[in-house]
This record gives structure tokens, C-alpha cells and sequence, in this order.
């Protein structure tokens, strides 16, 4: 089976890289994009089963991408899990609302971050059905 | 020029003196508008439909008299200025009058046009500092409160990027360790996660400064709370060999609370009482009733650590508090966490306290409200002085079908819950708050006054319409099960508040009985940095 593809958005480089080393180490694919218009285009380029989303990012926060990811026809489907500093209180529902799979504050703990992207990609199908809005 | 015409309300019985003040006011260089009313009550119904820009007041008023006649202006109307006459010169009752906001106190005979105006030109500009001083200290606190959420913000972006790498580094994503290094790692961890707590406390504690802290109390079993911290805890107190023991009621009533914020607070009284025991120490977590105060539980944490001294006790919920003692050999965090505690226990409308000697561990307590059901009740099963014939506690679950549900979970179950109450008769049945659940599924329990083969209409209307509900079929799977109440009759002679208890105690057992059933089996998932 070819590995899953997850595109990260996110606009520090440091955590990028500690990303794609673990998600590397869990045997997914890995993309990257540090902004909101070039996560738009990575992932209409890329096409990622997965998308591991900062809010607070340079040319369209992740709000915006979100918007944008729900909008689109062919990356609707795709399960967005946002990776955020921002206080839950404030931003964890508007995110869910917003179209995404699951909000985490960072730091987040990797082990759960892990399950769940897992559960997000699902076995066969599952990953493709359309998420709630 | 054009001076504005100030509008002043005068509050006065006695005709002469009204005429007196009135002449002297219209006597003066300003424009003024007078309108004067004689009783307080007529006062008060005229500021609630205009401001005026002073209110001229006499103390004795027919229908109030002396400093409550100003408390009252003042408590209805705080932002508008108002300025005492008064009959007798009373230093006593002015300066009163003065601590307590009033602007100015007159004395009648001694009042010139001149002296009144500019009593009330004074009296006007005074109010409107206050009143600037007040915004800004408002504008200042909410300053405060965002630049705390901003450096929260900012300082977890670099804790985050450490965290990752120690953990690439501990998980051997980067090689192998040796085991000093992996130690190494291990405290840099630990370290990191300290950091991390201190940062959400900060958040929490500012939050409950502002008046922000929400709860959302819902109707939770107590036991399932209790041991889920203890079982998170567990490991940190074995580390410290120290030993950890649940003791509780074997029949807790429900109560009525916020289920992850009593877990906070459980979390952080055990965990304070695991830093401050020694190794061989032990804990116990209890929870039980009191005859003097049944409308509570009790909770404690009791540890065999070294004492609170008298002094601290009276300081330790205090905001910023740090154990003197403790500095140099522990790290004890910000010293906020029984500050949110106790703001947490407070919007439970709880109590929280301490006692301890030193030398003698410390005991911490708090209370729950019991969720009462006889209350919520009562209204719905008595029909005309007596109870309804026949009752069945319906039961729905929503199980999601993928863990951790898909979605937004809390907003799909908060739309069944809404939906259940639209599908139940307001005047016979009742959806009962929903239950705290450690697991996945969200269980509700309606109480219907019907008998087991009747209610077989309701269940059918509850599946078509929860159906209905968005996506939920494509989030979880609805069962909805009956079980009919078996009320034994009554003895003669028990009143309708006896009958509705028993009522409600066999409800309160059925619903425990059949929640413990499911929930026990399911493993709390929270989230927690390892």
C-alpha cells in the first residue's frame, strides 16, 4: 500500500521539520507549505489525504484556508487537524465550525496527535467521506 | 455663546423650598431646565427615562428619609451627579453623604444662585472624571488581560518547538540514546511541561480575574470523576512510592457540576498533595455525605505531608501564594493553581477550604451542590394533587462511530438534547440535564409519565425525529431503550413531597445503575503532554 500524504502548514520552519521527522518516523509522506495562499496550492498540487494546519499564519491564516479547503470541490473531503497556540476557549469551536477534524493546543502531546491523525485517515475509505461542516 | 442647558431634576417635598431653589437656579447666567417632582419613587421613574445632568436631592422625602434617600438615587441612577440639600446643617450626615459618591452637600438657607451653580458645574465635572477614571481602569484590566493572552501565545510557539525535538530525541527518532542521555532528556521534558502548565494557569487564572471563567454544570456521577484523576495520578504517585486510595459512599448522589472542571480541580488537589508528601506517604481521596448538609458532597483530598502552618492556611487560595518552605527544594509553579480552584469550586456555588496541621498532613475539602431531582420533578409527575399512575425512564445513547468522534461532537449531541426536548410533553415528562460522561457516549434519560406499553409511541417519535438531526447518522449510532419505573405504593399517610423523593431516589438509582454499566468500561482520554 503507497504511503498517506500530509501536507503542514506551518510558518516556523523549526517545528516543520520536527513534524516531518516524526510523521516521516510513522511512515507518511510528508509536504510542506509555511502560508495560506501556498497551502491553498500545495495542496490542489499535492493532493494530501491529510492537513496538519496552524491558525496563525502569513498571506491567509488558517481560518482563511480553511474557508478556502471548504469551498474547494476536490479538497472538501479532506480532513484538516489543526495545530494551534491560540486559546482553545476562543478558537477551538470557530475551527470545528469551521470544517475541522480536531483542534489541538500546542504543545500537543505527539502519541495523541498521532491517533488522531490515524483515525482521520481511516481504513479504505473513510478519510474520503464528506466532514461535516 | 451657546452654554448647553443643564438639566436638573430636583427632588423636593416642600413647595417653598422647591420655589426657592428654582428661583435661584433660573436666577442664574446658565441655561437651566428645572424639573421638580416631590416624592422619591417619582424621582426615580424620571431618571429611568432621562438622564438628567445633575439631580438636586432633599434627604426627607415622603416616602424616604435621610441617607437611604441618596443610597437609593445612587444605587439606581451611579453614573449621574447628585447633589444633597439638605434642611439642617448635619456634619456627620454630610460627610456620609460624601463617602458614599454624593458630590455635594448644600444646606438650604445658606444657597446664592452663585454658590448653587457652581455647585452644580462642579459637581457635573467631578462625576465626569470618575467616570473616565472608571473606563480607563476598565480599558486597563482588559489590557492586561489581552497582553497575557498574547505573551501566552507567544511564549508556547518556542516551548512547542522544544517540546517536539526532546520528544524526537526520547522516541530515538534522531538515533539511539544512551540511557544518561535519555535521563538528561527526561528532565529537560518534565521541565518543559512545568512551563507549559505555569502558561495555561496564567490564562486561567486571568481569565477568572476578568469574570471569565465559565462552567457548564451538567448532571454527573461523581465516582466515575474521581477515579479518573486518581488513575491519572497514579504513576506520578507510585514514582514517589506513595501510596493513593479512593474512599467513597457506596450511594453518592448525582451532583450537579462541570465534569472537566471538577477534574481540574481533583488533578491539582492531588497533585499538590503528592508534591508535599514524602516517599511512603499515602493519600486518600474521599468523597461522602453529611448528615448536617445534605444538599452536598464532600470531597477531600487528606495526605500524610507535612502540614500547612496556620498562617499560610489563611493565604493559600490566595492568587500568587507560594509555600514559603517549598521554594528551595520544589518547584511550586505560579502559585495559582488552588487560586483557580477555588474561583473553579465558586462557580459551582461550592465551598473550599483547608485543615492541616503541621506535622500532621492536610486535609483538602470542597462541596458539590447534589443535583436534586425532586425538585426538577415535581412539577411534572404531580397531577392535581397526586402522582401520575405510571412511569418509564427512557434512555438514549449516542455512541460515535469513530473515537474520537468526528466533527464537532459537543454541538451534535447539544442538537439531540434539543431535539429530545422538543419531542417529550412539557407538562408530563422531563429531559433530564445531561449526564457527565467519562467515555465517548453521551447518554440522556428522559422521565415520561406513561406505562411501558404507551411509551412505545414516544420512543418512535424520539428515533424519527433525532433521524432527522444533520449528520448525526453518519457520526453515531441512536439507541433508544425503556425501562419502566416500578414504584411500589405508597403507605397512607406519606406526603407528595415524600412520594416524589422516593420518586426521585429510585430514578437517581436506576439512572446510576444504568450509567455505571457503560461508562465504567470505557478509558478517559484526555489530553495530556507525556
Amino acid at each position: 500500500m503507497s504511503k498517506s500524504k500530509i501536507l503542514v502548514v506551518d510558518d516556523d520552519p523549526d517545528l516543520v521539520r520536527a513534524l516531518r521527522l516524526r510523521l516521516r518516523a510513522n511512515n507518511y509522506e510528508v509536504s510542506t507549505a509555511s502560508d495560506g495562499y501556498s497551502a491553498i496550492a500545495s495542496a490542489q498540487k499535492e493532493r494530501p489525504a491529510l492537513i496538519i494546519l496552524d491558525l496563525g499564519l502569513p498571506v491567509g491564516d488558517g481560518f482563511v484556508v480553511l474557508d478556502r479547503l471548504q469551498n474547494s470541490d476536490t479538497l472538501a473531503g479532506v480532513p484538516v487537524i489543526v495545530l494551534s497556540a491560540r486559546d482553545p476557549q476562543a478558537n477551538e469551536e470557530r475551527a470545528l465550525r469551521a470544517g475541522a477534524a480536531a483542534f489541538f493546543q500546542k504543545p500537543a502531546d505527539n502519541d495523541e496527535l498521532m491517533n488522531v491523525i490515524r483515525i482521520s485517515l481511516g481504513p479504505g475509505t473513510e478519510a474520503k467521506a464528506a466532514w461535516p461542516s | 455663546m451657546d452654554q448647553p442647558t443643564t438639566q436638573v431634576l430636583l427632588i423636593e417635598d416642600n413647595p417653598g423650598d422647591a420655589d426657592l431653589v428654582r428661583l435661584r437656579l433660573i436666577e442664574g447666567k446658565s441655561p437651566v431646565n428645572v424639573n421638580c417632582v416631590n416624592r422619591l419613587s417619582d424621582g426615580l421613574a424620571s431618571l429611568s427615562l432621562e438622564t438628567p445632568s445633575v439631580v438636586l436631592l432633599d434627604l426627607n422625602l415622603p416616602d424616604s428619609r435621610g441617607a437611604e434617600t441618596f443610597r437609593r438615587v445612587m444605587e439606581h441612577s451611579p453614573n449621574v451627579p447628585v447633589v444633597v440639600l439638605s434642611g439642617q446643617d448635619d456634619e456627620i450626615l454630610a460627610s456620609k453623604a460624601l463617602h458614599q459618591g454624593v458630590q455635594d452637600y448644600l444646606v438650604k438657607g445658606d444657597i446664592s444662585s452663585k454658590h448653587l451653580e457652581r455647585a452644580i458645574r462642579y459637581a457635573v465635572e467631578r462625576q465626569g472624571l470618575l467616570r473616565a477614571l472608571e473606563i480607563t481602569q476598565k480599558q486597563q484590566l482588559e489590557f492586561k488581560n489581552q497582553f497575557l493572552s498574547h505573551v501566552s501565545h507567544e511564549l508556547r510557539t518556542p516551548l512547542t518547538c522544544i517540546h517536539q525535538y526532546v520528544s524526537l530525541l526520547l522516541d530515538g527518532l534522531a538515533g539511539n540514546m544512551l540511557p544518561e542521555q535519555t535521563d538528561h532528556l527526561k528532565t529537560i521534558l518534565k521541565s518543559v511541561n512545568q512551563l507549559h502548565a505555569m502558561i495555561r494557569d496564567l490564562l486561567e487564572a486571568t481569565r477568572a480575574e476578568g469574570g471569565k471563567m465559565r462552567i457548564e454544570a451538567r448532571c454527573v456521577a461523581l465516582p466515575d470523576l474521581i477515579r479518573q484523576a486518581v488513575a491519572m495520578l497514579r504513576p506520578t504517585a507510585d514514582e514517589k512510592k506513595i501510596g493513593l486510595e479512593i474512599g467513597m459512599d457506596s450511594r453518592l448522589p448525582l451532583v450537579l457540576a462541570d465534569p472537566d472542571r471538577v477534574l481540574e480541580v481533583l488533578i491539582n488537589l492531588i497533585d499538590n498533595a503528592i508534591k508535599f508528601t514524602p516517599a511512603e506517604g499515602s493519600i486518600v481521596v474521599k468523597a461522602n455525605m453529611v448528615q448536617a448538609d445534605v444538599s452536598s458532597v464532600y470531597i477531600s483530598v487528606t495526605d500524610t505531608g507535612r502540614g500547612i502552618s496556620p498562617e499560610a492556611k489563611s493565604l493559600i487560595f490566595e492568587r500568587l501564594y507560594q509555600d514559603p518552605d517549598s521554594v528551595d527544594n520544589n518547584r511550586s509553579g505560579l502559585g495559582l493553581g488552588l487560586f483557580i480552584c477555588r474561583e473553579i469550586i465558586r462557580l459551582h456555588e461550592g465551598r473550599i477550604w483547608v485543615s492541616s496541621e503541621l506535622g500532621q498532613g492536610s486535609t483538602f475539602s470542597f462541596t458539590l451542590p447534589v443535583y436534586s431531582l425532586a425538585k426538577l420533578l415535581a412539577p411534572i409527575v404531580v397531577h392535581e394533587g397526586h402522582l401520575r399512575p405510571a412511569f418509564v425512564l427512557v434512555r438514549i445513547d449516542l455512541t460515535p462511530l469513530s473515537n474520537p468522534p468526528r466533527g464537532n461532537w459537543k454541538e451534535s449531541w447539544q442538537q439531540c438534547l434539543e431535539t429530545l426536548r422538543r419531542c417529550v410533553y412539557l407538562d408530563k415528562d422531563l429531559v433530564l440535564p445531561p449526564m457527565g460522561s467519562a467515555g465517548a457516549t453521551e447518554t440522556f434519560f428522559v422521565v415520561a409519565s406513561t406505562d411501558l406499553q404507551r411509551s412505545g409511541v414516544m420512543t418512535t417519535r424520539i428515533r424519527a425525529q433525532l433521524e432527522r438531526v444533520g449528520d448525526l447518522k453518519s457520526k453515531c449510532r441512536v439507541t433508544v431503550t425503556t425501562i419502566p419505573v416500578d414504584l411500589a405504593p405508597t403507605p397512607a399517610g406519606t406526603t407528595m413531597d415524600q412520594q416524589v423523593d422516593t420518586l426521585a431516589e429510585l430514578v437517581t438509582q436506576m439512572i446510576l445503575i444504568n450509567s455505571e454499566r457503560t461508562h465504567s468500561k470505557t478509558e478517559p482520554t484526555r489530553r495530556k503532554l507525556n
